[in-house]
């Protein structure tokens, strides 16, 4: 089929539109509600071009043959400008913001607007997620990655004309109906309208604060991801320096969560192996995702048998932090403050959950430690590389794989089956479960017995691998696209490859590592033979499991 | 009047012999179109649902008759509705549906009892085993679009969705839907039983400040004189607006009312409401109030449509009250101009016709406020 794409015949070939056209042809138009791995609604307008004259929205509309395209008349810009400053009354974006909506400033300048703003809603501030529908553009892609990506439905549009407005079901606050705040609404709001809820306050009066001893850790993820915040590739790691800015930052003790993962796998595949050998419900689901938590306690009620009791490895080491480490320095828990750096929105939840006994004070996603470096004046790029603190720094590669979808299981089964059956695993990367398809499944004989495993990562591959769960032993679910690497705390990305990247990125921080089975790391070997005695000890039980709250849906 | 013509079933009778083919061909012969504003062939319609690929097909009579001042499908519902039913049970023996839904206006709500008995009737008369259903709608303007229509009917948010791919591709549940207007379906009946059917006759609808306001049929190409002398207005006529989307126009009673005489005058004749307009009144306070009528039923889904119209009541608002400059003005027919051109469906595309038309043929009307 041929077209002409501003006076320049183009040969189609398949069925496109005119977005995907123009991007081919280096004609970059500018979009807000338009995603690629999401459905069209052509809401936002800004996208608009012209076919034979008529204005029409490039990411809705498939052209016909000989069809006349425009893309860059004064008009068009004029009607796309208009449309901006009809949505956006008072424009305001930051040098570092990075929000789409600013890519678009670039070329339309910041300017004025013609128009008051007439929207008068009161901010949602919940314990997780925070949103301010005055900054809200209507562009509904928060509402579409809640349903169609994640499966959750807990947002949509309510009322109609200038009153249309995004709001949780029967205008309750966020933190009261069914949302297992993974965060991934805040990803793809392209104006800020949502955010995390803030714990940097708290962080920084802990750290002001001399009679506190403030540990900090950091989340496998983090290390994959936090360059981009100072300008870096995606896919940089940056342990280093993560390191050596939050010492900086003036945290007491910089510790990594890949040591509590160590342990989560010590726990959860112990639980594995007890349950082949004494009949125990199957399939196991792993429990180190939060959002899967809330999902789980939400809509899956009957599964809580089969839920794995493990907490997640940042409670795991905080509580650790708060008691081998507090006896080892010789200090009072009471004055040990513990912040973790989390992918995630949902960890904010999770540390205030009653059944955590507080021993997570503070969650940063990602992005607020990339301000609370930026706001203490710390050159990232600059820094030396440095590394964690001891007792609770030492981790193996097993640990790292945990930021990656796949990599919990990968981490259990690599210990599973050496302690199973007092050999090694013949090859230590489970290919069948890395990568990004949404369900991904394997086997591995251990004993004699065949074990049949799965993940999957996002809300809709969760719900979907659910329908056939019974088949399997072992189940991992992440509820973000990705696993952690793709958190709803982590650097806001434009490149849909920056997810593969962030996941190279954590494998090769594994293959690099010398340790890369968790139950060969010293310092693990060294909690359980000095405190908790063995895993699933009444001790163990005691610090690093729990119990779940079932919720209602509505 | 030719649309009260009942056609006890014979209508059916005879599509039943004629086959498909055959009633397509006869309606595209007697030149039936789309009486809900778009005049669109309905046999082309009809015929795309038919050649469509799938394994069901469904039929919506839209009965969502919200623009203001129109009332004709009321009307056939409450005189001729076993015709209007007659004509659904032909499409959907014609495009081989199983199933039918009346969009029922929220409004209308007192029809719903006695609609019910005579579906009843009509089906079991008719002997069918297509069934048809009542969907009341609740209040949203919008609904009256075909594809909100669907959505509405699937249980979604009302709101137009973009074509295509258009209903008679992929409509309810992704089958391929006809959506037709009451007076539409009526008129299908009453082409394939008479012989002598016009298809010029159209129903119009007068009101105004006007003593005997109602529903009159003439044929297309009738004067307008004709019909001002039928309503009666109360003092002398200056303007005449259709509906709230086709636009003001002036008065001129010689006039032949054809579509072309309407489009010279950038209007849109859509389903032939009238609403006279005499010399008491202030086109500026009849622009306010419709687009007072558009604020409040934009959906909500295009940036122009949904930001647009507030900022458009509030300028006239201002113009009203005297406080405008004529930038204001010029600011008002650029939005006008720039909610048509770039919103999604037919409201966002006409909410803009009234502003444009009466700043073209009324200046002075808001010339007169502006500082």
């Amino acid at each position: 089929m041929k077209i002409f794409l501003d006076g320049k015949e183009i040969d189609v070939q398949e069925k496109k539109t005119l977005l995907a056209i123009c991007r081919e042809n280096g004609i970059a138009i500018p979009t807000l509600c338009y995603h690629a791995s999401m459905s069209a609604e052509a809401r936002c307008r800004v996208c608009l071009v012209q076919m034979d004259g008529k204005f029409v929205t490039a990411c809705s509309t498939y052209p016909k043959e000989g069809a006349k395209i425009t893309t860059n008349t004064p008009e068009i810009f004029k009607a796309r400008k208009l449309n901006m400053e009809l949505m956006i009354p008072r424009p305001s974006c930051k040098k570092d913001d990075d929000f789409e909506v600013c890519e678009i400033y670039k070329s339309v300048g910041l300017g004025y607007s013609r128009f008051e703003p007439i929207t008068n809603y009161v901010p949602d501030l919940g314990s997780a997620v925070v949103r301010d529908n005055n900054k809200c553009i209507n562009c509904g892609k928060c509402v579409r990655v809640c349903s169609e990506i994640q499966g959750i439905y807990a947002i949509d549009f309510a009322s109609r004309g200038h009153n249309e407005h995004v709001t949780p079901y029967s205008e309750k606050p966020l933190s009261s109906v069914a949302c297992i705040r993974c965060g991934q609404c805040i990803l793809n709001c392209p104006v800020g309208a949502i955010s995390e809820c803030s714990h940097l306050e708290g962080v920084e009066a802990a750290l002001s604060n001399k009679k506190k001893h403030v540990v900090v850790q950091a989340a496998p993820s983090i290390r994959a991801a936090l360059g981009e915040i100072f300008g870096m590739p995606a896919g940089t790691l940056v342990t280093g320096k993560m390191c050596a800015a939050l010492r900086r930052c003036g945290f007491d003790a910089v510790f990594d969560v890949n040591l509590g993962a160590d342990i989560t796998i010590m726990e959860e595949s112990a639980e594995l192996l007890h349950r082949i050998k004494n009949g125990g419900t199957f399939p196991l689901i792993t429990t180190c995702c939060p959002g899967w938590i809330l999902m789980m306690e939400h809509f899956y009620p009957k599964l809580l048998p089969n839920m794995s009791t493990c907490k997640s490895p940042h409670e795991m080491l905080g509580m650790l932090a708060k008691t081998y480490y507090a006896e080892k320095a010789k200090l009072n828990p009471k004055d040990i403050v513990v912040v973790s750096i989390m992918p995630c929105t949902a960890k904010k939840f999770e540390s205030v959950r009653p059944e955590m006994h507080s021993a997570v004070d503070y969650v940063l996603t990602t992005r607020e430690l990339g301000r609370l470096i930026k706001r203490k004046n710390i050159d990232f790029a600059s820094l030396p590389d440095e590394g964690f603190d001891a007792p609770l720094g030492v981790s193996t590669g097993a640990g790292a794989i945990f930021g990656a979808t796949g990599g919990v299981m990968e981490a259990a089964l690599r210990t599973a089956y050496e302690l199973a059956t007092g050999s090694p695993v013949s090859k230590l990367e489970f290919d069948q479960i890395r990568g990004m398809s949404g369900v991904k499944e394997g086997s591995i004989v251990i004993n004699g017995k065949e074990l049949k495993f799965a993940c999957a990562h996002g809300g809709q591959n969760i719900h979907s691998l659910l329908r056939k769960k019974d088949q399997y032993h072992f189940i991992e679910m992440m509820a973000c696209p990705g696993g952690c690497i793709g958190g709803g705390g982590q650097p806001i990305y434009k490149d849909p490859d920056t997810l593969r990247k962030r996941t190279e990125a954590i494998y090769r921080a594994d293959a690099s590592l010398p340790l890369r089975k968790s139950h060969e790391n010293p310092v693990v070997k060294e909690i359980y033979a000095k405190y908790l005695g063995h895993p699933l000890s009444h001790k163990a039980e005691l610090l690093l499991h729990t119990s779940y709250t079932l919720r209602e849906r509505f | 009047m030719q649309i009260l013509e009942g056609t006890n079933l014979k209508a059916l009778a005879r599509a039943r012999k004629m086959g498909a083919e055959g009633v397509i061909n006869l309606l595209e012969k007697k030149g039936l179109v789309g009486r809900g504003g778009a005049a669109f062939p309905t046999a082309k319609k009809w015929r795309m649902a038919m050649q469509t690929n799938a394994d069901a097909r469904f039929i919506i009579c839209n009965a969502d008759e919200g623009e203001p001042g129109t009332f004709k499908d009321k009307f056939i519902l409450q005189n001729n509705a076993k015709t209007m039913l007659e004509g659904m049970l032909i499409c959907a023996y014609t495009i081989g549906a199983k199933e039918c839904f009346i969009y029922l206006r929220g409004e209308y709500e007192y029809l719903k009892d006695d609609l019910q008995k005579q579906i009843d009737e009509v089906i079991a008369s008719a002997q069918s085993d297509v069934s048809i259903q009542i969907v009341l709608g609740a209040g949203a303007y919008i609904c009256g679009e075909e594809t909100a229509i669907i959505q509405s009917i699937m249980g979604f948010r009302g709101q137009a969705m973009f074509k295509p791919p258009y209903p008679t591709i992929e409509g309810l549940w992704g089958k391929p839907t006809v959506v037709n207007n009451v007076e539409t379906f009526t008129c299908a009946a009453q082409a394939i039983l008479f012989d002598n059917w016009n298809p010029n006759m159209r129903l119009f609808c007068l009101s105004g400040n006007v003593t005997n306001p109602g529903i009159f049929e003439f044929p297309l190409g009738t004067e307008l004189s004709t019909l001002i002398k039928l309503a009666k207005p109360k003092y002398k006529l200056k303007a005449m607006s259709f509906g709230c989307f086709g636009g003001i126009m002036p008065i001129n009673s010689k006039m032949k009312i054809t579509t072309e005489s309407i489009c010279k005058e950038d209007c849109q004749h859509g389903a032939f409401s009238v609403v006279l307009i005499d010399e008491k009144q202030n086109v500026l306070d009849i622009c306010c109030s419709i687009a007072r009528f558009y604020t409040y039923e934009s959906c909500g889904k295009c940036t122009p449509c949904r930001e647009g119209t507030i900022r458009m009541l509030n300028l006239l608002k201002k113009v009203k009250s005297r406080e405008a400059t004529n930038e204001d003005l010029k600011l008002i027919a650029e939005l006008a101009n720039h909610i048509q051109r770039t919103s999604l469906c037919g409201l966002g595309q006409s909410s803009g016709n009234h502003v444009l038309t009466a700043l073209k043929h009324f200046p002075q009307d808001f010339e007169a406020y502006v500082k």
